[in-house]
């Protein structure tokens, strides 16, 4: 148990010193994120819609397809100079190899959200801080369960030519509950409902985000097989 | 868990080995043993499938039939021990450009779960001569010292078997001269090697054991005491114009 951990930490901490020295995948997932935020902002009449409604959705846009950039980096990354080949020679639990690009992503992407994050709410007008609790639990569940689904799709993809193109048309359906679940509960949040209004949603976000794991250790041994 | 090692004195048991990819036979029936400490070179023209077979041994992709031991344990189901007991140098360096050679070892060396993971790999780019150049970027270093270094990252763990697959290609005389004495040494540690490699007088020169590969299949395996230059480099020849014409009839 002890290596197993020892080996997604190493993986983490790998990442980590390669971000550091390159600072590729953060300025890329930013900058993408505000330009969706940018577009919209001046797409969309603040004096007509309420930002609260078209709010969550843009915010949600901006998140995935950013968080998808750094999906598609992720195991390509791997890929360069045949890592890859060389992590699966290491006597690890190919599950401690997913966990630790799991947990990669999904603070890279954390990261990078709580950067918008401000800047979404000074756009759009929205005080984002009396709900940020229940705010921070929705977008928690919500980029749990992209990057669970998406660090095993990637890690898919990334054996084929076409991966840039594949990874989003494998991912995007597969993501739709939790895309429903997260924007809902957005909306609800920033209208000022409390948690317990949303169980449901949280549940049903919850219970993909399981059941994505579940299926990631479930096939990833046989993914990373040549 | 069932414990499926068997030690024994052969390091490496292969037994009617196959591998196809639909009609393609990228290896067709080998069969061989290495003793612990030998060290076998594998030559063969371009496509004959001496990749394939070191991929099939070091665990990385399935046979399609056939057995093969590697340190005791069944390729398929000993993986992970196994895994332990080998070290890959291939085509691809599986070296992270971005970092340095010292953080790719200390990468590699708490993936194996070391202990000193830090000391280990301070001592093997000392083996390697690369330890004036530890803390810079991978990205930065020649084709030779990459070769050097994927040396260092193969036997960090300090593996019992290696596999070597083409490791002198694109190398410069030095840096092959170089990765022969790093390699002799490594022989000389008695540890089991098993190189593919197109260079025939430094394949014979440092090998105990001798295969030729021609479209999957071993057409010569013997001991190097049995070989003359000449004759191996004339039947390593007609291998390879052989392969040339049948490739160029599957072609056709």
């Amino acid at each position: 148990m002890n290596l197993f951990l020892s080996q997604i930490s190493a993986i983490v901490w790998k990442d980590f010193v390669t971000e550091l020295k390159t600072r590729e995948l953060l300025s890329a997932m930013f900058i993408f994120a505000l330009l969706v935020i940018l577009i919209f902002i001046f797409s969309v009449n603040l004096s007509v819609v309420k930002a609260n409604e078209v709010g969550p959705g843009i915010l949600w846009v901006a998140f995935l397809f950013s968080g998808t950039i750094g999906l598609n980096r992720s195991f390509m990354l791997e890929k360069e100079n045949g890592c890859l080949m060389g992590l699966i020679l290491v006597p690890a639990d190919r599950t401690a190899i997913y966990f630790g690009k799991l947990i990669s992503n999904f603070v890279f992407l954390s990261i990078m959200e709580l950067f918008i994050l401000p800047l979404f709410m000074i756009f759009f007008n929205i005080d984002l801080l009396a709900h940020l609790l229940p705010l921070l639990l929705v977008i928690f569940l919500g980029t749990l369960g992209f990057c669970a689904l998406g660090t095993l799709l990637s890690s898919l993809a990334s054996n084929l030519k076409t991966r840039e193109i594949m990874l989003p048309i494998l991912l995007y359906p597969l993501l739709v509950p939790i895309v429903i679940g997260v924007v809902r509960m957005t909306g609800q949040v920033l209208a000022g409902e409390p948690l317990s209004e949303m169980m449901n949603w949280i549940g049903l976000t919850a219970s993909f985000d399981i059941i994505y794991i579940g299926v990631s250790i479930m096939t990833i041994d046989h993914i990373l097989e040549e | 868990m069932v414990d499926n090692h068997n030690p024994s004195d052969s390091a490496i048991e292969v037994r009617d080995l196959r591998k196809e990819f639909g009609v393609l036979k990228a290896v067709d029936g080998i069969s061989f043993d290495l003793k612990r400490g030998e060290f076998l070179s594998v030559f063969g023209p371009n496509g004959a499938g001496k990749t394939t077979l070191i991929k099939i041994l070091a665990g990385l992709t399935r046979p399609s039939f056939g057995t093969a031991r590697v340190a005791g344990y069944e390729v398929e189901e000993g993986k992970s021990e196994m895994r332990r007991e080998i070290g890959v140098i291939s085509h691809s360096t599986a070296l992270y450009a971005d970092l340095t050679p010292m953080e790719n070892l200390i990468f590699l060396g708490k993936m194996y779960g070391l202990e000193r993971p830090k000391e280990s790999a301070l001592m093997v780019l000392e083996d390697v001569g690369l330890a004036p150049r530890r803390n810079d970027r991978v990205r930065t270093f020649s084709r030779g010292m990459l070769q050097r270094l994927s040396i260092a990252r193969a036997i960090l763990h300090d593996p019992s078997i290696l596999f070597l697959d083409e490791p002198f290609t694109g190398l410069d005389i030095h840096a092959s001269n170089v990765l022969k004495e790093q390699l002799q040494a490594l022989h000389n540690k008695k540890r089991t090697i098993l190189m593919t490699t197109h260079d025939i007088s430094c394949g014979l020169e440092m090998c105990d054991k001798v295969a030729l590969q021609v479209m999957g299949r071993f057409a010569f395996f013997e001991d190097v005491e049995e070989v003359s230059k000449e004759n191996f480099e004339t039947m390593y020849f007609d291998a390879v114009r052989n392969n040339q014409f049948t490739m160029g009839i599957r072609n056709s």
